[in-house]
């Protein structure tokens, strides 16, 4: 049976579907939907896991690719690698919402089933390859965020912060739907697989209207990235969201904008790569430079984190100006590094505000005593962003900016462009580990505080990815580049 | 199955110890000593069946992939080299280890020290196994921090916490030349691994002198040589055992080691061994003289180790016909002996005397009968003293210079500049047991007393190795490190020479001149300083040469002048730019304002005032308006659009 391979999202389904219910009529229900929502999750996780053959169980009769309901959906190996992804990173932000979450608030089992819809999509997004089919596991993922990053709607930053989300995106998704409605009507079909050959029989006087359409492809999608100038509504929103959807935005949906650019330009359009590249490219190096120089000043840690996360979002966007297969692993490993590097940030950030210690870059002094295992974690997370080996975030982007350098020419700028932008997100990232390690304490001594345990298993497992990814990258490189050749072969 | 297999144990088993250590360090015995020993004693373990296997079955190396699709590896290997540095490092880590329980007894901080302590030591391990050029340097780097670390471990001493400043500052400047020679060799080859750009040497050796140089020149800043020494003689801030570790084993030998790895680069530019053996050359006789006017015990061993080093570099420079491989690696393995021991023996008795002055010891031998032997043994072996171990290494080193003398007359300079050397240590070194040990106590208000046994032990089996390391040489050691072939000296050969006898004359005559001065009293310490010529020399040596002062000025003048008008260029001209263009976001806010006024009103301002406040640079247009936010991506739209027609797409 082919369908058996959307198990992973009809298991998530099915319980999402159930958690409510239980919300209404179960007994000491905060206690048990964490442990559901993240049972499902595992549950999925662990098929992914078979599916990809990381488990070498053979009980599916399953081949990849597998193409679902007439080529809208393809489960390829591009399509499993996100998959996991954006379960694992769901299923941190799921730990760490049982503690971040407290037990008397509202609406616990609309959060859960909400974060569980809004994977689902994700990954539909991750295996659709057709323009409607991406589109609608797009707005599943985006309706279901902007209801979550409102779910404390009595306080009043959450509550703003969920209105600008929904409102920007509700314009983002309407540029998009332009964009795809201007596809279909130059091609008369919105089958990605199909576009190539579609487009190349185009009258001359048509070139006009394919670049709009283009133009609104790209500028929807990067509003979900966050690319400069479509970012603005991010760092106000990752303030003001909860911390564990925070963490989710920026590590979960923003990686969705990236899978629906790649299959759309990698693999759609990537016959016409010389007509956009150059786009993404100029939209790359604005992106990494507003995102670094506006991380500088920040003083809160959420606020630092969002601009950094823009700044990534900017490296990232590399690959798709640089458009090769070598690119687009390197890119999809850093996807993967850097989901990992600011799930555990933004998860420290939200154990800070559960432990009363507050998400300003200078309280974290004197961290090192309050809690020494959370400024390490903190630590290694920083390195790993400013890009410091052997720390994962250099791996993942040395394989990306020596991929824009192999490629050769104007990228060569680009990649000097990024360059001189790690070096100057060194400055706010070094900040962090001179409050945690070099100032003095003060007057008041700091005493060693209790870390709640589930918000800091995520924290040391994402740590512990960091530095394993770091020094043995090796076979998380090749899974980029299986991946990677799904779509470019 | 061989032993080889599991060397990369070596450097793992150290970096598992500091783990241990840095985080559990504080519920063990003795801040975490045994886990740290326990290490180093099971890497010289391994070492020494390495160092078999390697002997019977050749070389060895492994490696794996690291990032996937860039060629850079993590690997190891294993020749005769390694297999030697490998055996004195952990031998000397072991006894330094070993050492610090009786030192370190007292001191609050022994879980820090033993965790880094572990650190260093694997760092260098990993140095010396590296199978490529990137990895060396990795290595070469954490060796640096942990050096660093150590030197300032008495970081509330303001002396110690500038001694490691200084340290990390000056080995950087060597350390930047190294990794851009580093960057030259892999463009030019496309590798970093030994093997193959051993092999790809074959093919191309044109424009290889300024990689060569800046290899060497990273060896200059860690091995301390000319003019990068200045970090060295601070560095005794730190723990007697640090600087142990620091002059003996891990650090400063770094250096040697690179120049040596580097020897199938260098063969290929001749220029490269003139230039190495000059500024060994000066580095040695340099660095003697200064150690004449100290007065610091551990001032003299710091400037002696210098001094020595450049010995070995000097070596090295003769080139391999004349047989300076393997004399330079003879002389690194003894000095690894002799001056651990007389590091481990001076610390011995500033833990007697609560002072590094030697102005307040004297009559030393009384009290610590071990510790002055042992250091007697020490001292004779770095003067020279026939059939030490420092007699034969030091012959074989003039000699090897001696035989370069053939191509090129320098090295007949050279060799005179290391004759002269050899009397000024003799000299020096004898001034400092004198001064310790013989005669009365000059300052009485002290009462000395013999080392616990894990410091005197230790300091025992270093002196038989370093009295008799030296008959190693013809037992195996001249067949075993070589590069090119091996050279066949024997001791009945070396006597047949004039210039062996030269180079006994120069450490008797020194050893012979400080009994006169400092233990005879028969010429009066004071004739150095008779007359104005002589004071200006002893001041110029006191003051090192002006070296310190020299580069003050240039990071004064220089550096600081620089820095300040890069902050005038940011102050006018990049605040400037940005005020620029957030009065533009400003006035574009405005406009926007003005268009969609009241479209969404009244949405809350919590935000936007956290991001006016937060984003003063030019994020005025952040302004937490979502109006302004809508406005913006439309004009970005724009902005696309403006861009496709610019590169001519519409």
């Amino acid at each position: 049976m082919n369908y058996l391979i959307l198990l992973p999202q009809m298991i998530l389904v099915a319980i999402a579907m159930l958690i409510p219910a239980i919300d209404l009529y179960g007994k000491d229900k905060a206690r048990i939907l964490p442990y559901l929502a993240s049972g499902a999750l595992g549950i999925s996780l662990l098929f992914l896991a078979i599916f990809t053959g990381i488990i070498p169980l053979e009980i599916f009769d399953i081949t990849i690719p597998t193409s679902l309901f007439g080529g809208m959906l393809v489960i390829d190996r591009f399509a499993l690698f996100l998959q996991l992804l954006f379960g694992t990173v769901t299923l941190f932000v799921v730990m760490a919402s049982s503690t971040y979450i407290k037990k008397n608030e509202r609406n616990q089992g609309e959060y859960y089933s909400l974060l569980l819809i809004a994977t689902v999509g994700m990954m539909v997004v991750a295996m659709a390859n057709d323009l409607i089919t991406l589109f609608i596991g797009l707005e599943i993922a985006s309706i279901s965020s902007y209801a979550l990053a409102g779910f404390r709607k009595n306080d009043k930053k959450s509550a703003e912060a969920a209105m600008k989300y929904f409102i920007i995106g509700a314009l983002s998704s309407s540029i998009v739907l332009y964009g795809i409605s201007l596809f279909y009507g130059l091609t008369g079909t919105t089958d990605l697989a199909q576009f190539g050959t579609a487009l190349s029989n185009l009258n001359s006087g048509q070139d006009g209207l394919l670049a709009m359409a283009t133009i609104f492809l790209i500028a929807g999608f990067s509003f979900k990235v966050a690319a400069a100038p479509f970012h603005m509504w991010a760092p106000d929103v990752y303030q003001g969201a909860p911390t564990t959807i925070t963490t989710f935005l920026a590590a979960g949906s923003k990686k969705m904008g990236f899978a629906a650019l790649f299959k759309v330009f990698l693999f759609g359009l990537i016959s016409f790569k010389a007509d956009w590249a150059i786009a993404f490219g100029v939209m790359a190096a604005l992106t990494m430079t507003i995102g670094n120089l506006a991380a500088l000043k920040q003083q809160d840690l959420k606020r630092m984190l969002a601009y950094s996360s823009i700044a990534q979002a900017g490296y990232i966007m590399m690959a798709l100006a640089v458009a090769t297969q070598y690119a687009l692993g390197g890119a999809l490993f850093h996807i993967l590094t850097h989901a990992f590097m600011k799930t555990g940030a933004f998860i420290i950030v939200a154990m800070l505000s559960v432990m009363l210690i507050g998400s300003r870059v200078e309280d974290l002094r004197g961290l090192r005593i309050k809690s020494p295992i959370t400024a390490f974690c903190m630590a290694i997370m920083m390195l790993s962003l400013a890009g410091i080996p052997p720390l994962a975030g250099f791996a993942s982007k040395f394989v990306l900016f020596s991929s824009a350098i192999d490629a050769g020419g104007w990228l060569i700028w680009l990649a000097v462009i990024a360059v001189i932008n790690s070096a100057i997100s060194l400055y706010y990232y070094a900040r962090v580990l001179k409050e945690m390690y070099v100032l003095p304490t003060g007057k008041n001594k700091p005493i060693r505080m209790k870390e709640p345990l589930a918000m800091l298993i995520p924290i040391v497992l994402a740590t512990a990815a960091v530095i394993i990814i770091g020094l043995y990258p090796a076979p998380f490189v090749d899974a980029a580049m299986d991946a990677a050749r799904a779509l470019i072969p | 199955m061989t032993w080889v297999e599991f060397s990369y144990l070596i450097p793992i088993i150290p970096f598992i110890a500091f783990l241990i250590v840095a985080f559990f360090g504080n519920k063990m015995k003795e801040g975490g000593a045994p886990v740290t020993i326990a290490a180093v004693a099971s890497t010289f373990v391994l070492s020494v069946l390495v160092l078999f296997d390697v002997y019977q079955n050749g070389s060895y190396e492994t490696s794996m992939n690291w990032i996937g699709g860039t060629g850079l590896e993590v690997g190891i290997f294993i020749d005769n080299l390694t297999a030697l540095m490998l055996i004195v490092v952990t031998f000397v880590s072991l006894m330094v280890s070993i050492y610090s329980l009786g030192y370190m007894h007292d001191d609050p901080c022994k879980r820090r020290y033993y965790a880094e302590i572990a650190l260093f030591v694997g760092s260098m391990l990993g140095l010396i196994l590296a199978n490529n050029f990137l990895l060396m340097f990795i290595f070469w780097e954490l060796v640096g921090v942990c050096s660093y670390l150590l030197i300032g471990f008495w970081y509330q001493k303001p002396a110690a916490a500038s001694a490691a400043k200084k340290a990390f500052l000056v080995t950087r400047i060597g350390d930047v030349l190294f990794l851009t020679g580093i960057a030259m060799l892999y463009v030019k080859f496309g590798t970093l691994n030994f093997v193959e750009l051993e092999h790809l040497m074959g093919h191309d050796v044109q424009g290889l002198l300024l990689p060569a140089l800046l290899l060497f020149a990273g060896a200059v800043g860690k091995s301390a040589q000319f003019p990068l020494h200045v970090w060295l003689p601070n560095a005794m801030e730190g723990p007697t055992t640090v600087s142990a570790l620091i002059h003996a084993a891990t650090m400063v030998k770094a250096g040697i080691y690179l120049v040596a790895r580097s020897y199938f680069i260098l063969e290929h530019v001749p220029d490269a061994f003139l230039i190495i053996a000059i500024i060994g050359g000066i580095t040695a006789l340099m660095a003697a003289t200064m150690a004449l006017v100290q007065y610091d015990i551990k001032g003299v061993l710091a400037y002696s180790t210098i001094s020595q080093l450049g010995y070995m570099m000097l070596a090295l420079g003769a080139g391999a016909h004349a047989f300076g491989y393997t004399a330079g690696m003879f002389h690194l393995m003894n000095h690894a002996f002799f001056k651990a021991l007389l590091f481990l023996a001076a610390g011995s008795v500033i833990h007697a005397v609560g002072s590094n002055d030697m102005r307040k010891m004297g009559g030393l031998h009384k009290h610590m009968k071990i510790t002055s032997i042992t250091m007697l043994i020490g001292s004779l072996s770095i003067a020279g003293f026939p059939f030490m171990s420092g007699f034969f290494s030091k012959d074989e080193v003039l000699s090897s210079v001696w035989h370069a003398a053939a191509d090129n007359n320098i090295y007949y300079v050279l060799y005179a500049m290391g004759v002269i050397t050899a009397f000024l240590t003799a000299f020096y070194m004898f001034r400092l047991w004198y001064m310790t040990f013989s005669g009365e106590q000059r300052d009485k208000s002290y009462h000395p007393h013999e080392s616990p046994k894990t410091m005197t032990i230790p300091l025992m089996l270093l002196a038989i190795l370093a009295a008799g390391a030296g008959f190693s040489f013809f037992f195996g050691f001249q067949d075993f490190i070589y590069f090119g072939h091996a050279p066949h000296v024997t001791i009945v050969h070396m006597f047949e020479m004039w210039q062996t006898w030269l180079s006994i004359a120069a450490g008797l005559g020194g050893i012979g001149l400080a009994t006169l001065v400092y233990y005879k009293g028969s010429i009066s310490p004071s004739v150095f300083t008779a007359g104005p010529g002589r004071r200006a020399v002893r001041h110029m040596l006191e003051m090192k040469y002006w070296m310190d002062e020299v580069y003050m000025a240039i990071a004064e003048k220089g550096v600081y002048g620089f820095s300040l008008l890069m902050d005038k260029f940011d102050r006018k001209v990049v605040d400037g730019a940005i005020n620029g263009i957030s009065s533009g976001g400003i006035g574009l806010g405005h406009a926007s304002n003005e268009f969609d006024k009241g479209v969404i009103d009244g949405t809350v301002n919590g935000l936007s005032k956290a991001s006016f406040k937060g984003g003063k640079l030019l994020w005025n247009l952040q302004s937490g308006r979502v109006q302004d936010y809508a406005s913006v991506m439309i004009l970005g739209v724009c902005g696309l659009i403006v861009l496709m027609m610019l590169t001519g797409v519409i």
